[in-house]
């Protein structure tokens, strides 16, 4: 199952993207507070909604992409971090009526770690704990599971800080940047991104916009094996 | 991981070296003491006079300047801090690196003159969380100011989130605290993400409110803390000061319990106006979107102050009235798939220097004309336009020059020349560097993930050697 990552708006994004690649994703995975450089999914959701709706893939993702040297820093920034994700999660989630958490009760977080950026354990324990322990819209069921964006091979730390992440700080899944065989939403052929020893790589961005020369500005992205990357994502069930 | 042959730790090149200015460095002892328990790695500046025009045996000594490097150490779980010196010949051995600062409750915020470098830590201790502003001077690389405050009732288990801000033409430095107390504990049952077995565990809830602490450069004195009103309050906020105000952007946490009525109003941050020394602001009003959360920052010359938003939008607050005013960069304009790094630096003659990697431009922009673009630098995209250290295109201290990192097909780095926006020199032994930074003295400072992680670089792009450090870095000061 392959879908779209992508910096802008759904709303203004998806008809060049279809367009491109002549079909439409099965989910899209946006950014959300705190990304400062980043159009966020949260300042309109309803609009990124019925973009997502319109756009035929009515699911949505979450990432944060946080300002990257906070990523080696303290349990203090981490906490906040998450904190603001969760809540811009939860912002969104008001603001749309007919979106809904995953049927599985599983929404997956993604905090965005680039290539050159090293994850401290404090912050990656603390910004992991926040959101597995967050009791979203107060249902009692603990949706948010903290996962990681990450290049698996990089020489800085990444696989080596969430290998001593334990309980519910060990990411749920790797979303891996790497390699980039690029294609298109059909997908490459052969599931082969980058792991982390300890946590599987369930999502695989195969093709980046710069890199494979896309003029839509999407990333192309594709499910691991056994894994329905719509599942866990928010759903929009009609269009707002 | 890949793997490099590990080369000399610190190499000066000399005269016969290739491309080299001749320039010989000088060896400082760095630090007299540390500060707390680990690592903060400080590099002296090399007083290189006039760059380009350099002339080989002039002393460097009376600009030196020495620049703190942050990150991650390898067996160490936080921020952490460390300095090194260069060897006197390159014959001499290589320094080693001087821990000087671990664990670090956020990081290093560097003053605006360049003279001192704000470092915060906190420990619990019996009754509340003290709360530690260090001054670094950047000239001696020793401990300038320190001041104290506890704040009490705050437990051991809480999380203290402190933010110095200097405040331009004022020797007062604010400490924005965000204080996030647990709330609550209880069981809950959880699906493990691997085997979907429920599992239980203990979940604990927490909230976050602001305070507010002055330092004073003068006395060493430190009032506050002020408690804000506006519990429950996310912990991100943004900060800026001028002579006289603190301009403090904060957001309220949205509540599960919210009424429909309130859902769209409480999404809204608040902009707030505190006269410096005050925990009492002398205005608050509504502010647009996006909520605070890490945007650039800077005061600009009116007393305003300027946030970079979305990566292509700069956000001008009046910090007499509060009004916010949203104004377009046209170079920035250009949206892709990945956000980029953006910086956004306020210039001794008024300007403001503004860089986008991950779209290959930097801009010079006049805020006495809204923002108007005065020159326009385009470069082909690093390697890593969004990876740390965030700054990745610098402008030399006359401003003529515009360094960049080089392509990501060849690496290394480039100069382009303000006036003209085309390429004026370039220079590659296939290294990607990561991150780049203009030391006071006009020399060069490119950082990379594997040792030696620290290359100097003349203003015209000649070697000047390397360093080794433990860190992997994540932004210099």
């Amino acid at each position: 199952m392959t879908g779209y990552d992508t910096a802008g708006s759904i709303q203004n994004t998806y008809a060049a993207a279809n367009s491109e690649f002549g079909t439409n994703p099965n989910f899209w995975i946006r950014y959300f507070t705190p990304s400062p450089a980043a159009d966020l999914f949260n300042d309109d959701a309803l609009a990124e909604s019925q973009g997502a709706w319109d756009s035929g893939g009515p699911y949505v993702g979450c990432i944060s992409a946080p300002r990257q040297s906070r990523l080696s820093g303290s349990a203090a920034e981490g906490q906040a971090d998450a904190q603001a994700f969760a809540a811009a999660m939860l912002a969104a989630y008001h603001a749309v009526g007919p979106i809904q958490l995953p049927a599985n009760g599983r929404l997956y977080c993604w905090l965005d770690q680039e290539y050159s950026t090293s994850l401290s354990s404090n912050y990656w324990n603390a910004w992991a704990s926040y959101l597995a322990n967050y009791d979203f819209a107060g249902l009692g069921t603990f949706p948010l599971y903290p996962c990681l964006y990450c290049n698996p091979n990089a020489p800085y730390p990444s696989c080596s800080t969430i290998a001593k992440a334990h309980g519910i700080n060990a990411p749920a899944a790797i979303w891996s940047s790497e390699p980039e065989p690029c294609g298109d939403l059909s997908g490459p052929s052969v599931w082969d991104p980058q792991e982390c020893t300890t946590v599987p790589t369930k999502l695989w961005q195969f093709g980046e916009q710069g890199v494979c020369n896309y003029s839509a500005n999407v990333d192309l992205d594709l499910g691991g094996p056994g894994f329905t990357t719509a599942h866990y994502c928010f759903y929009v069930q009609s269009r707002p | 991981m890949r793997s490099r042959r590990r080369e000399k730790a610190v190499r000066s090149l000399g005269p016969s070296s290739p491309g080299g200015d001749g320039f010989r460095l000088n060896r400082r002892e760095v630090l007299a003491g540390s500060i707390g328990a680990g690592a903060l790695v400080a590099l002296p500046d090399m007083g290189i006079g006039g760059l380009s025009g350099f002339r080989p045996g002039k002393s460097s000594q009376a600009t030196l300047r020495y620049v703190f490097l942050y990150g991650t150490p390898g067996p160490e779980p936080g921020g952490s801090l460390v300095a090194t010196t260069f060897p006197a010949s390159p014959a001499a051995p290589p320094p080693a690196p001087i821990p000087v600062a671990v664990n670090l409750a956020a990081a290093p915020v560097l003053s605006p003159n360049q003279a001192v470098t704000a470092l915060s830590t906190v420990d619990m201790v019996p009754g509340g969380a003290k709360i530690t502003l260090t001054l670094l001077d950047a000239t001696s690389a020793t401990v300038a100011q320190q001041g104290s405050v506890t704040v009490p009732g705050v437990p051991a288990d809480a999380n203290v989130l402190v933010t110095p801000v200097f405040a331009p033409g004022s020797a007062i430095v604010s400490l924005v605290l965000a204080i996030t107390m647990p709330a609550g504990k209880r069981m809950v049952r959880k699906a493990d993400p691997g085997s979907g077995s429920l599992a239980t565990q203990w979940s604990t809830t927490w909230v976050s409110h602001h305070a507010l602490a002055y330092f004073d450069q003068r006395s060493g004195a430190i009032t506050g803390p002020f408690h804000l009103s506006g519990e429950p309050s996310l912990a991100l906020t943004t900060a800026a000061a001028n002579s006289s105000d603190l301009v403090l952007w904060t957001t309220r946490e949205p509540q599960a319990d919210d009424p429909a009525d309130l859902r769209a109003h409480a999404t809204r941050s608040r902009v707030s106006v505190f006269p410096l020394g005050s925990g009492t602001a002398r205005l608050s009003v509504s502010a647009p979107s996006p909520w605070p959360g890490g945007e650039p920052v800077i005061t600009l010359p009116s007393g305003d102050v300027a946030r970079m938003v979305r990566g292509r939008q700069v956000q001008v607050c009046s910090a007499r009235t509060g009004e916010v005013t949203e104004l377009g960069i046209p170079a920035f304009g250009q949206v892709r798939a990945k956000p980029s790094a953006v910086t956004m630096q306020a210039r001794s003659d008024g300007t403001v220097f503004m860089t986008k990697p991950g779209a290959g431009v930097a801009v010079i922009a006049d805020p006495a004309e809204e923002f108007r673009t005065t020159a326009r630098i385009q470069f082909p995209l690093p390697a890593t336009p969004l990876g740390a250290p965030w700054t990745k295109a610098v402008l030399s201290p006359a401003g003529d020059t515009c360094y960049v990192l080089g392509p990501a097909t060849t690496g290394g780095l480039s100069a382009y020349d303000v006036a003209s926006g085309k390429m004026a020199g370039s220079y590659s032994d296939g290294s990607q560097y990561a991150g780049l930074y203009q030391l006071p003295s006009g020399a060069l400072l490119a950082v990379r993930p594997e040792n030696p992680r620290l290359a100097f670089f003349s203003a015209g792009l000649s070697p000047l050697g390397t360093a080794d450090t433990n860190l992997d870095v994540s932004a210099v000061y």
